[in-house]
Parts: C-alpha cells; structure tokens; sequence
C-alpha cells in the first residue's frame, strides 16, 4: 500500500501506452479492463482509507529539484478521496458506454491518459505537479474534441484550450510568486501544499495571489462570464467528452478553489467572498434562463452544468462546514448525475444523429426504459430528496443560508428554475404523441447501454438515501481546514466571520 | 590632431552609408559592396577605438571581422554567381519565396 | 409495535417497487391486487397503531443516520404519535379504496402496472412526510408526493395537456418548497436541530421576529402543497390525472398535506398569532374564492377540484386560529366525504364515456342508481348537513371563527357554507336529475362493477358517522395538541349552528328548486359576472401572459443576445483582434530581403534608443 497514489496515477499511463500494441479489435475489452482496474485500485484505497484522520494519507514524497524545493509529493484526503474515485468511475462507466468506432483504439487511448491527469491533479501535493497534470488534462481532451466531434469540433476544441490554457498561465505566475514569498519568508524553498497551508500571508498580497488563482479556477469551473468555452465543447464533443469533461475536469476548478484558495489565502477568501457569491448567483439564474431556451438537449445540460456548479461555488465560500461539505459532496453527485444525463443524450444521438427537442416527442412511447433512466436522473439532477442530487445542493444551501439569507432564497430559485428547464426537456422529447415517424420504432437502450447506466442508476439512489460513508471523511477534512484558516487568518474581521458561519445560535 | 573622435565620426558616417546602401539598393552585388564599408566602418571603430585604451583586444577583433567577411563574401558570391546562371536576374526583389 | 410502524411505512413502496418490475409488461390484474392488499396491511397496521397509540404511548424509533455534516445531523426518524397515526389511518383508508376502486377504474388501460406502482409509491412518500419526526422527512416525503403527483396527473402523457398539468404542478409546489426549505434553513441555524421535540422546546427561546419569519417560510411550503391563493391554478389543472388520483392526491391526502404542516408546527404557530391570523384570512377568502369560481364550472372534476380548495381553505381558517383539532378533524372527515365523491365522478366519467361536461349528462340517477345515492351523501355530508360528517367539522370552524371575535372571517365562511350547499347539489342535479341530455350522444350509461361500488361504501359509512367521533377525537388529538378554549355561550353556539344549517340547507334548497325547474336561462353566460368566474377570474390568463411569456422572452433574450452576443462575443472579439493583429503583422514578412533589412534597422534603432533611454532603477 506504499505506493498504492503513483501506481493510481501511473498505472492508466502505462496501460495506455501499451495500448499501441493491442489489436484494434480488442482495443475496446482492454481499455474497459484498465479502467476497471484503475477503479478498483481507488475503491481499494478507499478501504484502506482511514476516515477518522483528517490530515493527508498515503503520502509519498521524493525530492526532485531540491535547490527549489520541487518534489514529487502525493497525497490523500477526504476533500480528494472521493473526486478521484469519481474519475476513475466515471471514466469506466464512459468507456463501457463508448458507442465510437472510427479510430477507437487513439480514442481509448487518450481517455486513459486523461484519466491519468484528471487522479494527478486530485493527488498532487506539490503545485509544480498539480500544475503539470492540470495543463496536461488539457491535451487528450483537445484531441477528443477536436478529433471525434461533430462539425464545429475545431473551433470548440481550440476554444476550450486556448480559453483555460490563458486562465491557468497565469496561475502559474501565482505560483511563482507564492513559492518565491515562501523563500522569502522562511528561507527554504518549497513548493507542498501542506507547508504553504501554513504560511501566513500579508492582506495584500493574498489579494493578488487569490486573484491569479481564482481566475484559473473560474474559467475551468466555468463562472459566469468565462462560460461561453462550455457549451462549444459539450456541443461539439463525443459523449464520452462531455461526460468526463462535465464530471471531472469540471470539479478540478471547484476543487482548486477549495484545496488552494480557502486554506492558501483566508483573509482575502472573505475580503471577496460577496462579489463572488453574487456571481455565483447570477450563474445559478442565468444560466437556468438560457438552459431553458435551448433547443439542443445537450446544450440544456451543459447549461445546466454551469447552474448547478454556481450552486457548488456559493457553498465552497460559505465556509463553513456544512456549506463545503455539501459543496464536495455536490461535485461528487452533479459528476454522476450529469454523466449519466451525457451519456443518455449520447444513446439518442446514436440512434437519431440528432439533439434537437423538437425532432423528438413521444420517445417514451418507443423508448420506455430510456425514459426511465432518464427521469430518474432528471429528478437527481432537479434535486429531488433520496437522490444524490438532494443532499449537496440542500447542505451547500443551507451553509451558505448562515452567510446571507436573503442571497440563498434568491440562489434558491435556481430549484425551481431547474425543475422548469429540466421539465420542459423531458414533456418536449418523451410526451405526447409520436409525430415525428422517425422517432417509432427506435430501439430501447441496449446491453452495452445498460451495462453503463444501471451503476449510475443505482448510485444515484443509494449515495441518495445513505450518503454517509462519503460524507464522514470529509467531514473530518474539511472542519479540520476550517479550524487552520480561522487560525491563519490575519484580519480579525475575517476570524470573526468564520466563528460567526460556523455557529449556530442559541438551542442545542 | 586627430582624435578618437574623429575616427569615430568617419566610422559613424560610413556605417550610414552603409546602412543606407543595405536598405536603398536592390542589386546584390551592391549589397555586398554595402555590407562591406558597414564591416570596415565598424573595424574603423574598433581599431580606433583599441588603440586608445591601449589594448589590442580591438584590433585582434577587426581582424577577424575581416577574415568573417572576406569568407562571407567568398560564400555569398558563389551563391549569387549560382542564382544568377537560374534565373538571370541579380535584383534583390526576385527573391521572394520566403513570403509568409 | 416498531414492527407495525415498519410495516405501515414500508408495505406500500414494496408493492410499489414489484408493480414497477410488471411497469413494461401488458395489464396484469395481479399487480392491482398486490400492491391493494399491502396497502391494506399498511391501514391494518395503522389501526393497531392506532390502538396503541390511544393508551397515551408513542412510538419513535430512529432508522439510521441520513445526512451529518459540520453541526448538521438528519436521522431517518419516524414518529407514531396522535396526530400522524390519525393521518396515517386516513391515508391508508382512503388509499386502500382507491385502490381497489381503481382495480375497476384502469381495467382497459394499458399502463395498469405502471398506475399501481405509481399509486403505492404516493402512499409511501406520503406516510414519510406524515410519520418522520422531523422537518427534514417531513421535506422528503413532501416532495416524494410532488414527484408521483407528477408522475400520475401526466399519467395519460400522450396527452399534451396532461403533461402540461403535470409540469405546471410540480413547478408551483417547487416554488412553495423553497420557502419551506428556507423555514427550514432558519430553523437550523436558530436551533441546531430539525427533531420536532428539539425544535418546539426550543422555538420559545427564539427572538420573535425569527419565529416569525420561520411561520412565514413554512406557510410558503404549505401554499404551494395545498395549492392556497396565489398558488392554486395548478390544483383545477390537475384534475387531467386519472379519477383516482384526484381522489387520493388532489383531494383527500397530497393537499391536505399544508395543514398537516401548520398543524404539526402549531407550537410555533402559537407563539405567532399574526401569522395564524393572515393564514386563517387567507383560508377564508380562498374558501370563498373557490366556491365561487365552482358555481359556474361545468366540468364535473373541476367543480370538485375547486371544492377542495374551498375545504382546505377551512382548514386553514382553523389551523391558523389556533384550533388545531378541527384543522385535523376536518382534514379527516373531508377526506372522507371529498373522495367519496371524486370516486363517484370517476364512474360517472366512465358512463360518459370521459365526457366530463355536466350540462351534457342529466337524469343519470336511473341508470346508475348506487353512484347516485353515494355522491348524494357525500354532497349532502360536503354541504355541512346534520348528522353527516361535514356538519361537526366544518360548523365547528365557523363557531371558531366567531369564537375569535373575527366576525369578518365567520362571515367569508358562512357565505362560503352557502355556496358549497348550492355547487354540490347543482352537480348532484346536473348529473343524476333532470332531462337525459346525454341520449343526443347516443351515450349508453352503465353503472360500474358491483365491487368497485362495494369498495366505496365503506367511505360513504364514514361520510355519515365520523362525526360521532367528535369528542373521542378531540379528547385524542389534543393529547398532543394545544386544545382550542370555546368561550361562547351555549346559546350563541347553537344559534350559529343553526344559522349555519339554515344557511347550507337555503343553498341546497335553491339548488333543487333552481334545477328541477330547467336551471337558469342561457343569457346568463353572458354576464361579466359569469364569465370572470367561468375564467377563474382570469388568473391562469395574467399568469401566462404575466410571468410565462416574459420568463420565455427573457430567456431566449438571455441567451441569443446577452449570451452569444455579447459574452461569447467579447470573448471571440479578444480571439479575432489577436488573429487580426497576427494578420497584419504577417505583412511584413514580405520574403523581401530589402524590406526585411529596412525592418532590421528599425529594430537596431529601437533598441539603441532603449539601451539609451531606458535606465531601470534598480
């Protein structure tokens, strides 16, 4: 169990490339075997995860560049447990569901290395590596797009690498500066996120330092107005893009926030936690607003995605226990719910070469179980209680009801918003007559489909009704980040907030 | 008396000389002619220039300069000689298939 | 006796869970039966509950841990106490029937499977939100029973008004959620706790204003579930379900739910009784603003449909002025006597062939004698008649009402008496006396199955004697209720009880008199008066052209302008300066030589004038 992160990390990597070797014929059964060995290592380091400790596990730590400090440090928390074992699930589940023929062996082969990146980013301790993998992310998914999609692909795919490429460079320069201010104070170089966690930064310099950092995050997450990349790539990529690219490498923005902007910059957290909840807020609306005028189902939900992560942000920058807790949770669920409603456009599209709502119309008439599974995961991803969908957005909500209520009563209308969006979706695709004849007689879902979905399905409904054992560890994390940024903040406005959001008034 | 500065003024004029012959002309071979006064007017310099601070560093490097430059010469003539038997032109604006 | 309590809870979801696994398969009498019979269970169960619970004990038991997080615990808790096992006895009652009765109702439908599992699911989303023993179950089970309202009023989804129903009816109890959640959410923060006895031991310590806003929150929730002003077009659109779904969801249980929820948090409602009062003033113009809308409607499922929602205005009346015992008492009974009635609409429908239309039908009484007598006495218990059962309950309110010096209210409801008397037995008039109009159609009426008929004596048996149980009830419920102290003088008491009756029985009196005699004159559908009721006073109208087509336009401007041109267009217009300055600059890689020397030099002086100029500080 020494090495159990390098061989997560490494191990899609090297299968991938051994991958060039494997008949073409069986790219198919070998790429869904790696994946789900990968997802069993993470479910093996899930079992072996102490869920009492807070702090970081497995940790393995080389030095690489020791004049500056830059080292090959991996490590575990609650906070990344679960978004890694959401990779690796996620990429099985979308292999397993992968219906392209065309070239599929360069195909598998780039989801595994994407794979690769996505578990490195989650993993890295050290920000030289996390920044590597985090740029690295960028490559396999410019070629999925840009490679497998549909006429726009080019445009997409330069699109979203160019766009996050420019938000992360200058991240690098944060990171610089904060290894280069880390020098300067302690006098030693280091580049672990553990030791930066507890140097104590001036105010002024945390607001810059947060501000390169934050816009790499907001463009990856996306945040309004830096969201326009998203629909281009969901629209143009393959299903098996969009579902790893709305499950994961979404979360790696949301994650960064909570990973490095809260423990790394407190004071400036708070300084800016209002401008960035009213942007959170208008994501959450506005982005429900356009979601309903779309007429591409896949735009819908990629619409949807940019809603729901505003509901994720507002409960990051709660700071409290409930809100973050609830806001990683939510990244977990909003993985498995929009995966799973990408894949099912991607079982229509197969057989309809088409994501238009109004081509569509009484498909539940032909297509019973699809429509099944579909309402099931549009009641999750409408946040129906005893779905996963529930438990984040109802705990990041209340969080952050601690920080303003009238803000979260505003937010709030994005349950209602969605339930119209998502609603209007499946009356205009699944009820009514059939009046497009094309649309009788389509096949329902098939094995392969099912095979891919049932697990979604199933994890929707029981993460729904007993989420605990995904909830206790981070828990445990994230109380125990809060307790070192009220320690570390400097401004007593800030400490203050924190007690203040973390308490609850009067009774028990 | 002839001072520093007057070698240096007459090396200043003769590298604009040459520099406006490298921008005015189009044939190569005046071109040629025009890169070497700006090589002479800056071993001028060095030269003047050497022999002030009394240190021979200088005139070592004008040497060079010229032994660079008659090589340079000896290659781009042949290159010329060459692009003259192809295409029978020697102006300057024939040769254009670097267009980006 | 927890094994009952598991038993009552989770009878209904397996039945569900096993007619889903029947969902694709064609019409399968077993499903029906099945999933009737752990329904019945589930009411078996209760009423041993029931039983227990009378012995001044109370079931509670905690199933497991759902969500913790930071301070934040929700257990899966369940409570059997005086109120919810009252709630549970009614709703396992009244779904057992409509079960059976729909064994009958969905014989030639195709999704008869399908219905069953959707029908047991409701149940059991419904015996959460009655049995949990704290908001957060409460909240579960609120909107499990949105979701299968969902699911069965767009039963028929082929029917694009069906579907529209369904949607429309989801979003607005979603609107009244969110304040629930909000209630909620302040509840959290205030105490650190959703238990219910956490919560009201506690909520007296809370500064008032935030009790008040909590009674506020929480009656938001209850507006959309119980479908009160402004929140109410959804109910009358709904009645586009199957018949025995209106009978259980849109009238005798999912509605009722509001009142469940002021009834249940009375002890805040207590400390609040401004709330209580615009609660019980909102009850009361809806009580009116209902039944008037009923008198003109001339679908039969409509009209009842808007009597519901002048019932469940009574019922506010009462929960907000603090009597929560008649709330509940009339919440009982009603569901009784409104479902009852719904289910004789459902095989009236089925006589006319789904014609729904009452001025269409007319003289029915011959033909299906039995549904007759059964709708006549739930009208006749609906209008408030002694000794039927709406007379305890519903006169009990009105005496409230004055009982509270609010005499404004009394006399909303008491005209409310009224006109329910009259709407009912013109429906009854319509229907089963008069000329057959329905003969035009060449509709061949037939009286449904002798079991379905059988199946709905039991409720009818109700609809007359529940009233008896009065005292039993009130002497139960408060055990755990606040009581409601009458300060009334006997004398006045019984006046009112007699204006009241006198009131009920002129209304039924007109009717009959009114309708025996042809009814009224076709002119006057063309009074402005007829034609804002017949239009529910335009409010679906204002609805749609006030908040639908904005919300569309504005959401279509949302994204073809602000979206794509001006966000996505600023970000393209960074993009194409770049391109375009790339473009430009390209130029000067003319291949020329002489041009690139000229450039060279440029460059040469450029630079020298910096190496001059420019002397950094440091």
């Amino acid at each position: 169990m020494d090495h159990i992160l390098s061989l997560i990390i490494f191990f899609p990597l090297v299968a991938g490339i051994f991958g060039f070797l494997v008949n073409k014929d069986s790219i198919r059964v070998y790429g869904i075997t790696v994946a789900a060995l990968e997802f069993f290592l993470t479910l093996a380091l899930w079992v072996s995860f102490d869920g009492n400790i807070a702090g970081f596990q497995f940790v393995e730590h080389v030095t690489v560049i020791s004049h500056f400090g830059m080292s090959y440090h991996l490590g575990v928390d609650g906070i990344s447990l679960f978004l890694v074992i959401l990779s690796t699930f996620m990429t099985m589940v979308a292999l397993i569901g992968l219906s392209i023929k065309k070239d599929a062996k360069n195909l598998i082969i780039s989801v595994l290395y994407l794979e690769m990146t996505m578990v490195g980013v989650f993993l890295s301790l050290d920000v030289i590596l996390f920044y590597l993998f985090w740029e690295f992310s960028l490559v396999p998914m410019l070629y999925i797009i840009g490679a497998w999609g549909s006429d726009k692909r080019i445009y997409a795919a330069i699109k979203f690498f160019l766009y996050t490429f420019a938000g992360s460079v200058l991240m690098l320069v944060g990171i610089l500066y904060m290894g280069y201010l880390y020098h300067a104070t302690t006098g030693v170089w280091s580049f672990s996120i553990p030791d930066w966690q507890l140097l104590v930064l001036p105010f002024n310099t945390q607001l810059w330092l947060f501000g390169a950092f934050f816009l790499a995050f907001a463009i990856k997450v996306p945040m309004f107005p830096f969201h326009t990349w998203l629909p281009y790539a969901h629209g143009q990529a393959p299903t098996i893009g969009s579902v790893i690219l709305a499950a994961v490498l979404l979360k790696m923005g949301t994650y960064g926030m909570v990973r490095f902007l809260l423990p790394l910059f407190p004071d400036a957290t708070i300084y800016f936690l209002m401008p960035i909840a009213i942007v959170a807020i208008i994501m959450v609306i506005y982005a429900a607003m356009v979601a309903y005028a779309q007429e591409d189902m896949k735009q819908v939900i990629a619409y949807s995605s940019i809603s729901h992560m505003g509901i994720i942000i507002l409960g990051t920058f709660a700071i409290n226990a409930e809100g973050i807790t609830g806001s990683i949770f939510l990244m977990i669920s909003h993985g498995i719910v929009s995966g799973g409603l990408f894949m099912l456009v991607g079982c229509i599209y197969d057989r309809r070469h088409t994501k238009n709502m109004s081509e569509f119309g009484g498909l539940a008439i032909s297509m019973p179980t699809f429509a099944t599974i579909y309402g099931i995961m549009l009641m999750a991803s409408v946040g129906l209680p005893l779905t996963i969908g529930f438990v984040g957005e109802f705990l990041s909500l209340i969080g952050f009801y601690k920080v303003s209520w009238i803000m979260t009563l505003i937010a709030g209308t994005g349950i209602i918003l969605g339930a119209i969006y998502m609603l209007t979706l499946y009356k205009r695709s699944f009820f009514g007559e059939i009046t497009n004849e094309k649309n009788r007689g389509l096949k329902d879902l098939n094995g392969r489909e099912l095979v891919a979905l049932v697990p979604l399905v199933a994890l929707v409904v029981i993460l729904g009704i007993y989420p605990k054992p995904i909830l206790t560890p981070i828990d445990a994390s994230v109380k125990k980040m809060i307790v070192l940024m009220e320690k570390k903040a400097v401004t007593q406005k800030a400490k203050d907030f924190i007690i203040k959001v973390n308490t609850i008034k009067g009774g028990e | 008396m002839i001072t520093l500065t007057h070698y240096l003024v007459l090396s200043a004029i003769l590298f604009s000389i040459g520099l406006v012959g490298v921008m005015k002309r189009k044939n190569l071979l005046m071109l040629f002619f025009s890169t070497e006064i700006l090589l002479n007017a800056v071993n001028i310099g060095f030269a003047a220039v050497s022999h002030y601070y009394n240190d021979l560093s200088g005139q070592m490097f004008a040497f060079f300069i010229i032994a660079v430059a008659a090589s340079e010469i000896a290659v781009g003539l042949g290159l010329l000689v060459l692009w003259y038997k192809k295409t029978g032109s020697v102006d300057l604006d024939s040769l254009q298939t670097m267009k980006g | 006796m927890e094994k009952y309590l598991y038993i009552a809870l989770f009878a209904p979801i397996v039945g569900s869970l096993i007619a889903a696994l029947f969902a694709q398969s064609p019409k399968n009498l077993f499903t029906g039966i099945f999933t009737s019979a752990l329904i019945f269970v589930s009411f078996i169960s209760s009423m041993i509950l029931l039983n227990y619970v009378d012995m001044d004990k109370i079931v509670h038991v905690e199933m497991m841990d759902w969500i913790s997080a930071g301070n934040l615990s929700v257990p899966f808790g369940f409570v059997v106490d005086q109120v919810s096992v009252i709630m549970m006895v009614t709703v396992t009652l009244v779904s057992t029937i409509v079960h059976i009765y729909s064994i009958g109702y969905m014989e030639h439908d195709e999704s008869f499977n399908r219905f069953f599992s959707y029908l047991s699911a409701f149940v059991f989303s419904m015996m959460i939100l009655v049995m949990s023993d704290n908001f957060i179950g409460l909240f579960i089970g609120w909107e499990g029973v949105g979701l299968c309202s969902w699911l069965l009023i767009g039963f028929w989804y082929k029917k694009h008004s069906a579907s529209w129903a369904a949607n429309e009816a989801f979003i607005m109890n979603r609107i009244g959620d969110l304040g629930m959640l909000m209630g909620i959410f302040l509840i959290y923060w205030n105490i650190g706790s959703f238990q219910y006895d956490v919560v009201f031991a506690n909520i007296v310590n809370l500064d008032p204003s935030e009790v008040t806003w909590i009674g506020i929150f929480l009656f938001i929730g209850a507006m959309g579930k119980s479908a009160q002003f402004p929140l109410h077009t959804w109910l009358a659109d709904a009645m586009e379900g199957p018949t025995p779904v209106s009978a259980l969801i849109h009238a005798a249980t999912m509605v009722t739910a509001g009142v469940y929820l002021i009834v249940r948090a009375g002890e805040i409602y207590i400390l609040i009784p401004e709330v209580g009062m615009f609660i019980a003033s909102l009850g009361a113009f809806v009580a009116v603003f209902a039944a008037s809308m009923a008198l003109v409607n001339k679908d039969l499922k409509r009209i009842i449909a808007y009597s519901t929602l002048s019932q469940l205005g009574y019922m506010f009346v009462a929960a907000g002025l603090g009597a929560y015992w008649i709330a509940l008492f009339h919440l009982m009974t009603h569901a009784f006597f409104k479902s009852l009635l719904f289910l004789g609409a459902g095989n009236v429908m089925h006589a006319m062939d789904g014609n729904l239309d009452i001025k269409r039908m007319g003289g029915l009484y011959k033909a299906m004698r039995p549904t007759a007598i059964l709708m006549s006495i739930a009208s006749v218990a609906l209008a408030g008649i002694y000794p039927l059962a709406g007379f305890f309950s519903k006169d009990k309110i009105l005496e409230v009402a004055f009982n509270n010096g609010s005499y404004l209210l009394w006399g909303a409801l008491f005209v409310g008496a009224g006109l329910t008397a009259f709407y009912s037995f013109r429906l009854v008039m319509l229907v089963f006396f008069g000329e057959k109009i329905y003969e035009k159609d060449g509709i061949h009426p037939h009286e449904a199955h002798p079991f379905v008929i059988y199946a709905l004596t039991p409720l009818a048996l109700l609809a007359i004697v529940a009233g008896f149980f009065e005292h039993s009830f009130h002497e139960f419920t408060t055990q755990l209720l606040s009581d409601y102290e009458f300060t009334l003088d006997h004398s006045v008491g019984a006046m009112l009880i007699f204006a009241t009756s006198a009131m009920a029985l002129s209304g039924i009196a007109y009717a009959v008199y009114k309708y025996k005699r042809g009814g009224f004159s076709e002119n006057i559908e063309n009074w402005g008066v007829y034609k804002l009721l017949s239009n529910q006073y335009y409010i679906p109208k204002l609805y749609e052209v006030a908040i639908m087509k904005p919300f569309t336009a504005l959401s279509r401007f949302a994204w073809l302008n602000i979206d794509n041109k001006i966000v996505d267009a600023s970000v393209d217009l960074i993009a194409k300066t770049i391109y375009g300055g790339g473009e430009k600059a390209r130029k000067m890689q003319s291949g020329n030589l002489s041009s690139m020397l000229r450039w060279m030099v440029v460059g040469i002086v450029v630079l020298l004038a910096l190496a001059i100029f420019y002397r950094p500080t440091v």
